[in-house]
């Protein structure tokens, strides 16, 4: 039971606003079970409430049946017989068995059809491919034209979307409530989901398929925009070198809770999953990223990793942040033990790296 | 065996000495511990799936109420993800496939057949040790520090968490052990051990309810026996097979996995069947309506639960003839069931309802079960599962079918045989007050988790976007009162042991042969050998006399 | 009336060296103990064919999906140990036969005599195991030191699969067959050291004269067992040795 507290002291999750902090609800629809419809999946819904009213339907039916002879049939006298022995009745019988066996036949014909709808990717769709890759705990998608973003992605109204799933460790799964679109995102596989958003706006974005610690916190934004909206590229607005240091700071920030670092890395200087970026109090084996030295400069912290086996100390620099991030394996700093396999890489270009590394140095304020 | 042998008697008990019974018959912790008597058997089993009942809630109440704030009320991510597999795990592999066969099976179906015991005592003691060994390496796992798989263990992440997964894996295979050799003892008892004169159509359903659940316990629970030694060796040597990195395929683990565990809901469900089977006609003093469909469902439910596993699967990428067989096939196996319920509420219609505990928690059943069986069929529909998959409909469709139906059902069998099993009767009044509690506390947990659930509100969450705050708080609030209504139950029915009224001979005015033996029944069951000489639940052989002579 | 008045059913000894055979007291008959024990071993039966039912599933779907790999690891297989291996439990099927046979005439010391025989077939099945693991070991394909040792994300390599000849560079997954093959014959392994096991208990109760015409079924289901070992080997045989 130790092991309990110690594992996890304070899920970093905690300390900062969740990812659907400034998210919207959506709007629930007329019979107030669904998600406004956003799709073309129409289908769903009207099978959904079909079947819903044909329960209704048998629920009310047995339970008045069941409670009116319980009332106007029990037993007032302790020797009291059954008004009927009946044990049979041969066309209630039939009755009961066809006519349910009629109605979930076209229950499954119906369901089947819409499922080959959703799972049969149009050509349409196939000119507009997007990539969402999984990881745990946060996706990032890249744009038919190869940009990128991260926990936060744009579609086109009224334009078919292609999407191919890949995970980069374990299962996920890509959930959109408001277009009715769910596939299990398999590591090892690309699989193919398909819809064409009906309605502009924000929508949720989840990961379905259990994938550990912050499962329930690998959100993302769905935007459905116009197209002139959509051309100018809302996601890849990353501040310039001579941007003001705030501007390229905050991006940096974004990038630490869009493409996951969020999940393992805090910035409070508490033990964690992963090193912490801010030192820790004193006494704290939590070095920092970055800390400011006797001249107020800012300088690398050292540290001790593992490379291939042999255990070295080095200096945080640029080029060995670059590393770890794409090469995670290759220098691991002692959480323990040496542990391999912990951190799925990111795929960062330069620009984007370098805003992230300003917000790093700018949490070396001792 | 003529058709001029009375049938037996029911015998009255003199009031003057103790008559000798199984549980006074022989004294000590070890006539206990090395009993070959199933009923002794039956009654430890008791006690242990009665305690891990009781962890799986105390688990269960614990995620309700971390899930009442958005953030997360109690835990960090990581100990919720441990504490919901642990319920998860607790609740399905300790108490919901062993309990009924276990408890009320071991202790009833001996006595429903005319025979003296279980076709192979020993290995019914097996059972049970290894059951008890089961939990021991899940109380082991939790103390090397808990796993955090969910209780389906899927690959590859049970593979790469850090986590007592091979020990509870270990603790699963023996539990399917346990669950083996009870199936097979349950086959060849009823094979071989039946009275005379006691034909398969003579059989209480409860019996061809175990019969069936037997069946599949024994041809499924092998495969999850490999699967989970698989998923060790894995951890251990790394096969490849589920592990990406090495080749392998996660959806491989699926269908093993589920390949036993569709099987294994049945296994869970079909005793419940068979327990309202006999409680409702008993509970009418009506004959069962439709009892050979009945039957015979059981049998049909169980051969077609093989081959609908992957409608846990829709969303994993199968191909279209996959998805069109197992689509077709679940709504298919829906129709045996749907006759079951319909031939249920026959059989009260215009009987002579007696409204006692036992019946209050089978009528609790039939409504509960209704709507855990028909959101059921919502979720065979290919393309709405796409959208309920893995979301919290799912989680309020399973939970009305395991606890509203399952649990439930199993309260009402403990209600029911509980003076048979211990000649006392509980407090009737508490009894009642306790059910109307549960069924209400139960309701209101899981019907917002329906609305939620379609609403998106993805399952295995230990944070949620904050317009499903009302749902959820709505849900926790049931949860307390679903729970003070069980530690009711479990107060009340302890107490009857030390304070309870003497239970009658034949409390219920029941006619199968469970009833023709004394309360409680003597080590050997029977005072004579029965002999069965008429149809299953004829009211006309009730003897009202004694039944007069019971109640004064 | 207490349990004190049920007489026992005892099937009588059909000569000094032998004894009686008391039935269990829940059962009528000695027909029906027989029929339940009988049928109850049967569906045992079932469920360890159900058990090896999914290791052969696995190993078909990889086969399906590395058609390569299993050949190119089948062929690295030596065909003529399986061969005497095969051979070897064939033999001792045969024994076992004959040792349920002795059991049922009531010959005690040919019982003893068939069923020594048949744990030696099992003992020498084992030697040959022993050897086909040792050949693996020193051409790096299974390293049974390293077994447990973890994997190694970096660099993509499995310590025990460290392939000294470089056979398997050819095929992607190379280990995948040798882990599969290992799983397989390792828990079959298992199943004929418990199945001497039983044998040797059997032994032992022969030479107490508890078996003999009148009662011998503890005799015969160990023999169905261990027949059921035979079969399950002679399936991976040809799977595992001769496809390639």
């Amino acid at each position: 039971m130790i092991t309990y507290l110690i594992q996890d002291p304070q899920g970093a999750s905690k300390e900062e606003a969740p990812p659907w902090a400034d998210s919207p609800a959506p709007e629930i629809d007329a019979y107030g079970q669904l998600p406004k419809l956003a799709s073309t999946f129409d289908h769903v819904d009207g099978l959904f409430y079909f079947t819903y009213a044909v329960c209704i339907f048998f629920f009310v039916i047995i339970t008045g049946v069941l409670l009116y002879s319980a009332v106007a049939h029990r037993r007032k006298t302790w020797d009291q017989k059954p008004i009927s022995n009946f044990t049979h009745n041969t066309p209630l019988e039939v009755i009961w068995t066809i006519i349910p066996l009629i109605i979930v036949m076209v229950m499954f014909a119906w369901g089947f059809k819409g499922a080959l709808d959703m799972t049969t990717v149009p050509q349409a769709a196939k000119q507009n491919t997007y990539k969402a890759s999984a990881k745990q705990w946060a996706w990032t998608f890249t744009y038919p034209d190869g940009t990128e973003s991260y926990s936060e992605v744009w579609f086109e109204v009224n334009k078919p979307v292609h999407v191919i799933t890949e995970s980069q460790d374990v299962l996920h799964a890509f959930y959109l409530p408001s277009m009715r679109v769910k596939r299990d995102v398999v590591p090892g596989r690309f699989q193919s989901v398909w819809f064409e958003p009906t309605m502009k706006g924000d929508f949720h974005l989840f990961c379905a398929e259990y994938c550990g610690k912050s499962h329930s916190r690998m959100y993302s934004k769905v935007h459905v925009v116009d197209s002139a909206t959509f051309a100018s590229q809302p996601w890849n607005q990353v501040p310039e070198d001579d941007a003001p240091i705030e501007d390229r700071i905050a991006y940096g920030k974004q990038l630490w809770k869009g493409a996951g670092c969020y999940a393992c890395h805090n910035i409070t200087g508490i033990e964690n999953t992963g090193p912490s970026w801010k030192a820790g109090p004193e006494g704290s084996p939590e070095m920092g990223l970055f800390t400011k030295n006797a001249d107020g400069e800012i300088v690398g912290t050292q540290r001790e990793v593992s490379e291939n086996g042999e255990v070295t100390t080095i200096t945080v620099d640029e080029d060995y942040i670059k590393e770890s991030i794409a090469y995670p394996a290759k220098k691991i700093v002692w959480r323990g033990r040496y542990k391999v396999g912990g951190m799925p890489a990111a795929n960062l270009s330069d620009d984007k790296l370098s805003c992230l590394i300003d917000f790093m140095k700018s949490l070396a304020d001792n | 065996m003529t058709t001029n042998t009375p049938p037996v008697d029911v015998q009255v008990a003199e009031p003057a000495a103790p008559r000798e019974d199984y549980l006074n018959c022989s004294k000590g912790i070890m006539s206990w511990l090395g009993t070959l008597d199933h009923k002794r058997i039956g009654l430890m089993y008791l006690i242990g799936v009665g305690i891990a009942f009781l962890c799986g809630g105390a688990f269960a109440l614990l995620v309700r109420l971390h899930l009442w704030d958005p953030e997360g009320l109690l835990f960090t991510n990581q100990q919720y993800n441990q504490i919901f597999t642990l319920h998860g795990a607790f609740m399905v592999f300790l108490f919901v496939i062993p309990a009924i066969p276990g408890s009320l099976g071991n202790m009833v179906l001996p006595l429903m057949v005319g025979a003296k015991d279980v076709a192979l005592p020993r290995l019914n003691l097996l059972s049970f040790y290894l059951w008890v060994t089961g939990a021991l390496f899940a109380a082991l796992a939790i103390i090397l520090g808990g796993f955090d798989t969910g209780w389906t263990f899927y690959a590859p992440y049970s593979l790469y968490t850090d986590q007592a997964v091979i020990t509870i894996g270990l603790g699963i295979f023996v539990l399917g052990f346990s669950s083996i050799f009870t199936g097979l003892n349950f086959i060849v008892t009823v094979h071989k051990l039946r009275a005379p004169g006691l034909t398969w159509f003579r059989l209480p359903l409860f019996v061809w309810a175990l019969y069936a659940t037997s069946l599949l316990q024994v041809l499924a629970t092998p495969v999850l026996g490999i699967t989970v030694l698989l998923v060790a060796f894995e951890r251990l040597y790394h096969i490849g097979i589920f592990d990406p990195r090495l080749g392998g395929d996660p959806v491989l683990f699926e269908h093993f996995f589920w390949f036993y565990s569709h099987p294994a809901v049945y296994i869970m469900v079909l005793p419940a069947f068979g327990i309202i089977s006999d409680l409702v006609t008993v509970h009418s003093r009506k004959p069962l309506f439709g009892y050979k469909l009945i039957a015979f469902s059981s049998l049909a439910i169980a051969i077609i639960s093989f081959l609908v596993w992957g409608h846990h699967m829709f969303t994993s990428g199968q191909s279209t003839y996959a998805m069109f067989a197992f689509s077709f096939l679940t709504f298919f196996v829906a129709i045996p069931t749907a006759i079951k319920e319909f031939s249920w509420v026959a059989t009260v219609w215009r009987g002579s309802v007696a409204l006692n505990s036992p019946m209050l928690y089978t009528l609790a059943f039939l409504i509960i079960f209704a709507i855990g069986g028909l959101t059921g069929v919502i979720l065979g529909a290919l393309n709405v599962d796409l959208h309920l998959h893995d979301t919290y409909f799912v989680v309020a469709h399973f939970h009305y079918v395991m606890m509203g139906s399952i649990a439930l059902a199993f309260f009402a069998g403990l209600h029911h045989w509980w003076p048979k099993m211990f000649g006392k009767m509980y407090n009737e009044f508490l009894a009642k007050i306790a059910c109307v509690t549960i069924f209400i506390g139960f309701n209101a947990t899981f019907l917002p988790q329906f609305i939620m659930g379609s609403r998106g509100m993805p399952r295995r969450y230990a944070t949620y976007v904050p317009e499903y705050a009302p749902y959820h708080q709505a849900s926790t609030i049931g949860a307390v009162v679903l729970g003070s209504g069980v530690a009711l139950m479990v107060v009340y029915l302890i107490a009857s042991l030390f304070t309870g009224k003497k239970a009658k001979e034949n409390q219920w005015g029941g006619v199968t042969l469970d009833w023709r033996c004394p309360t409680p029944p003597p080590h050997l069951n029977f005072d004579d050998e029965p002999k069965v000489v008429h149809e299953v639940y004829d009211y006309s052989t009730l003897d009202y006399e004694s039944l007069r002579r019971d109640a004064t | 009336m207490s349990h004190d008045d049920h007489h026992a059913v005892t099937i009588p000894a059909p000569g000094p060296e032998f004894v009686d055979h008391e039935v269990a007291h829940h059962f009528n008959t000695p027909v029906q103990e027989f029929q339940a024990l009988k049928l109850g071993f049967w569906l045992f039966l079932a469920t360890e064919i159900l058990l090896f039912g999914g290791l052969f599933a696995a190993y078909f779907y990889y086969h399906e999906m590395y058609p390569e790999t299993f050949v190119l690891g089948g062929k690295q297989l030596d065909w003529k140990l399986g061969a005497l291996n095969t051979s070897v439990l064939l033999l001792s099927s045969w024994t076992m036969v004959m040792g349920v046979r002795s059991a049922q005439t009531s010959q005690k010391k040919k019982t003893l005599i068939y069923l020594g025989i048949t744990v030696l077939g099992a003992v020498i099945f084992m030697c040959i195991k022993y050897m086909e693991y040792s050949a693996k070991n020193e051409h790096g394909l299974i390293e049974f030191g390293h077994l447990f040792d973890g994997y190694n994300e970096a660099t993509g390599q499995l310590p025990w699969f460290t392939d000294h000849d470089n056979v398997m560079a050819s095929v992607p997954h190379g280990h995948m067959f040798f882990a599969i093959y290992l799983t397989m014959t390792a828990i079959h392994g298992i199943h004929v050291i418990i199945g001497a096991g039983l044998i040797i208990w059997i032994m032992f109760g022969t030479a107490k004269g508890r078996f003999h015409a009148g009662y011998f079924l503890p005799v015969d289901l160990v023999g169905l067992y261990w027949h059921l070992v035979d079969l399950i080997w002679i399936f991976l045989f040809p799977l595992l040795y001769l496809v390639p």
